[in-house]
């Protein structure tokens, strides 16, 4: 995720991330983890959160901003509650993933190269 | 390929999904429209399903149940036989090439074994034996560490340097990327598409070698393991 501020909405943060601020902590579907520091009044401290969930944050001084690497220290998935995905499809209309509950979905990643 | 295997799951409840990791839509649209997708064909230019879901290389997928839950990790996904498992190896080639070659054909021979679990689970959904627990799910997936997650991050500064004009930038962050992660060939492939060849065409995978990188697809491919290990076979 690449930001150009080191706060950001709660609310923001977990759509983007997955990461869901609650009173036991930062939880991912079924798994939370203490994150004392972390959230203030809605608001998170992404050095904080860096700090508790293992996310890599690198500064590229050159144009000011700052990009957050997922969580780490464990597997590729923290959780098998597939994430929200929104993405454009070929014609650039919005897709969420969600809207495909009630189907089962194979989700093949390709590239033109 | 893949439009062919959702016009004949689709009847029994499956979607197929696909995402294209390119950082130009404009590259991928022209194979969906050959295609006649009639799936959702999604463009992916942030590579975010390498973090969201572990994809480490094409291709490769995950499976989702009808609840929102994943049912197999991402693994190599291929469903038809891959020519290059049986071609004949000329003798006038050069001994590298023949060594690629001869590597290629250790690319795992799971085609249509797992092309029959996919359909064995569209029939029986969560009664396969191909549908894995959550905790399966989990434990089959990589291990990321914490140079994995720094990886992520100097690969999408990267992107973000070249949008904003500065490749030479971008290939710092991309070099970066490629030695913290070397494992994760969407980073390396995307990267190298960016470089043309010695005669100024389009990157190739032919490539002898991509000056600034100082590899190539063949070196990265013998120095990673081969065949072997470029794919990751499905444990099915």
């Amino acid at each position: 995720m690449l930001l150009t501020d080191l706060t950001m909405s709660a609310v923001d943060f977990e759509a983007a991330t997955g990461w869901a601020a609650t009173p036991e902590g930062m939880c991912k579907g079924d798994v939370c983890g203490p994150a004392p520091g972390a959230v203030t009044d809605g608001s998170i401290d992404l050095e904080a959160v860096s700090a508790r969930l293992g996310m890599a944050l690198v500064h590229d001084e050159e144009r000011n901003v700052w990009a957050l690497g997922p969580e780490s220290g464990g597997r590729a998935l923290t959780t098998a509650m597939a994430p929200e995905l929104e993405l454009p499809d070929a014609d650039g209309n919005p897709f969420e993933l969600s809207t495909m509950h009630g189907r089962k979905v194979l989700l093949v990643a390709w590239a033109s190269w | 390929m893949w439009q062919a295997l959702h016009e004949e799951l689709e009847p029994l409840g499956l979607s197929v999904v696909t995402v294209a990791l390119d950082f130009d839509p404009t590259k991928a649209t022209p194979w969906i429209d050959a295609a006649g997708a009639t799936h959702p064909s999604l463009i992916d230019t942030d590579h975010r399903v390498d973090e969201l879901f572990g994809i480490s290389n094409v291709p490769m997928a995950v499976w989702i149940d009808e609840a929102g839950t994943l049912v197999r990790p991402a693994e190599g996904a291929s469903i038809k036989v891959s020519p290059l498992r049986s071609m004949e190896i000329p003798e006038h080639l050069p001994e590298r090439v023949r060594q690629v070659m001869a590597e290629m054909k250790n690319f795992p021979d799971t085609a249509e074994a797992y092309r029959a679990a996919i359909v064995d689970w569209a029939h029986r959904g969560a009664d396969s034996p191909f549908a894995l627990s959550p905790d399966e799910v989990i434990e089959r997936s990589l291990p990321r560490s914490a140079d994995h997650s720094r990886a992520a991050a100097c690969f999408e500064l990267g992107h973000h340097a070249h949008d904003m004009g500065d490749h030479d930038a971008a290939i710092a962050w991309w070099k970066e990327a490629h030695a913290l992660f070397p494992e994760n060939w969407t980073y390396k492939r995307q990267a190298w598409t960016l470089e043309s060849t010695p005669d100024g065409a389009d990157s190739d995978k032919a490539q002898e070698v991509y000056d600034v990188y100082g590899t190539s697809w063949s070196d990265e491919f013998l120095r990673m393991g081969g065949g072997a290990t470029y794919v990751i076979a499905p444990d099915l």
